[in-house]
């Protein structure tokens, strides 16, 4: 009962924190689950990826009905983050617990240089977010007729052939270590393909739910999935990520974010040193 | 026709509009009954008493549910629940391109049908490379 409750509330933690910072949980729970409860790694990414579908699932429904996802955007992309993680997820069940976890070491630290980066983006600017119709690729490298069918308003996406590759890279993250791969996606729209940032973050949350599925389907028939730990998990982050989206606005993340990448290096440090053995 | 997008985004079509929104209700439809599925399992669990870490889970059996589902047992709803979990996005993903059909837009139509495509070798490969 205590475990159950313990799970279902650091699931409510790490959604409400996910949705505060623009993160999916799975940054979160992967380590929750390790490090809190002694699962193995595998393990904790078969019930992270769950997560991370049901969290994916519920925004983009709302993204998609204020009209800021690229649905057709999204589904030329998510074919290749889709077969990146499906190889993903059989490499996982190749690799030794400890290459995985180093690899999500690396992650979090990339992720925490991310933030901080994006809060000094944000202090400077005073929102961080590209204007609607700004193009930072620059002028588009693709022929017109298929990326016309791509573009939205006040925009038209540049570089398909490096969105596909970074698209495959972000599955295979995705897979192997339980995150969405928004980490990975919403640069790559962003900065290389000229998508506006609100659209890239909308169009990468509608893409994790397909992708995170990919995988997901590997792990649960190899029974890489717990359902007596997912269920009270999944329950706990969609509760946690709903009230975060409730307040996000009212709240200074300044000093959250600061709080988060301080979590982040902490965990960062100790997966190391597991990875180290 | 044309409908603004919130934000400043700008304008789009309306029947992609409509399709945004079509796509947006199985999404919310999905989510909510996978949650609903599982917090039942969760509920019944805690009545049960049962930890989710004492013993190794139950491996996933589908004759098994519709029984387990009858007799209240809480692996029924939390398979149930996880099944529906995984596959939201893929109903997404097939009502868009019912929907991108429905536009005419084949290319579209057809990318999405690639994804369908990959997720069915997922299950395919996964069922192969089973322990």
């Amino acid at each position: 009962m205590t475990v159950l409750v313990l799970l279902a509330a650091g699931g409510f933690g790490a959604g409400v924190f996910g949705s505060l910072l623009g993160l999916g949980g799975g940054i979160l729970i992967v380590p929750l689950l390790t490090f809190g409860f002694g699962l193995p790694f595998r393990e904790a990414v078969g019930v992270s990826l769950v997560c991370v579908i049901v969290t994916s699932s519920a925004a983009a429904g709302v993204y998609l009905e204020r009209h800021l996802a690229n649905l057709r955007l999204g589904m030329l992309l998510e074919v290749f983050t889709a077969s990146g993680a499906l190889v993903g997820g059989l490499v996982a069940f190749l690799l030794p617990d400890r290459v995985l976890a180093g690899l999500f070491a690396i992650l979090l630290a990339y992720t925490g240089v991310t933030m901080l980066r994006r809060g000094a983006t944000a202090a400077r600017s005073g929102a961080g977010l590209a204007e609607p119709g700004e193009d930072p690729a620059g002028p588009a490298d693709t022929p017109g007729a298929f990326r016309a069918a791509l573009a939205g308003p006040g925009y038209r996406p540049a570089r398909l052939g490096a969105g596909i590759g970074g698209s495959v890279f972000a599955g295979l993250v995705s897979a192997l270590l339980g995150v969405g791969g928004g980490i990975v996606k919403v640069p790559l729209m962003h900065l290389v393909m000229g998508v506006p940032l609100r659209v890239a973050t909308a169009t990468s949350n509608l893409m994790i739910g397909v992708t995170a599925a990919a995988s997901a389907i590997v792990y649960l028939m190899r029974g890489g999935i717990d359902p007596l730990v997912a269920g009270p998990t999944a329950v706990g982050v969609f509760a946690g990520a709903t009230l975060g989206s409730r307040v996000a606005q009212r709240l200074d993340l300044r000093l959250l974010r600061l709080l988060f990448v301080a979590v982040l290096a902490l965990t960062a440090i100790q997966m190391t040193l597991r990875a180290l053995g | 026709m044309t409908v603004t997008a919130p934000d400043g985004v700008g304008v789009i079509e309306s029947r992609a509009a409509a399709l945004d929104g079509w796509i947006a209700l199985v999404l919310r439809a999905g989510t909510l009954l996978s949650v609903g599925l599982l917090a039942i399992g969760v509920v019944l669990m805690s009545l049960a008493g049962r930890s989710p870490l004492d013993a190794t889970w139950p491996a996933l059996d589908l004759g098994r549910i519709p029984g387990d589902l009858l007799a209240l047992r809480p692996e029924g709803f939390l398979w149930l629940g996880l099944l529906a979990t995984l596959s939201t996005p893929l109903l997404r993903v097939a009502a868009s391109v019912v929907g991108f059909l429905g536009l005419g837009e084949r290319r579209m139509a057809g990318l999405g049908s690639a994804v369908l495509v990959v997720i069915a070798l997922a299950v395919v490969v996964a069922k192969g490379t089973q322990a």
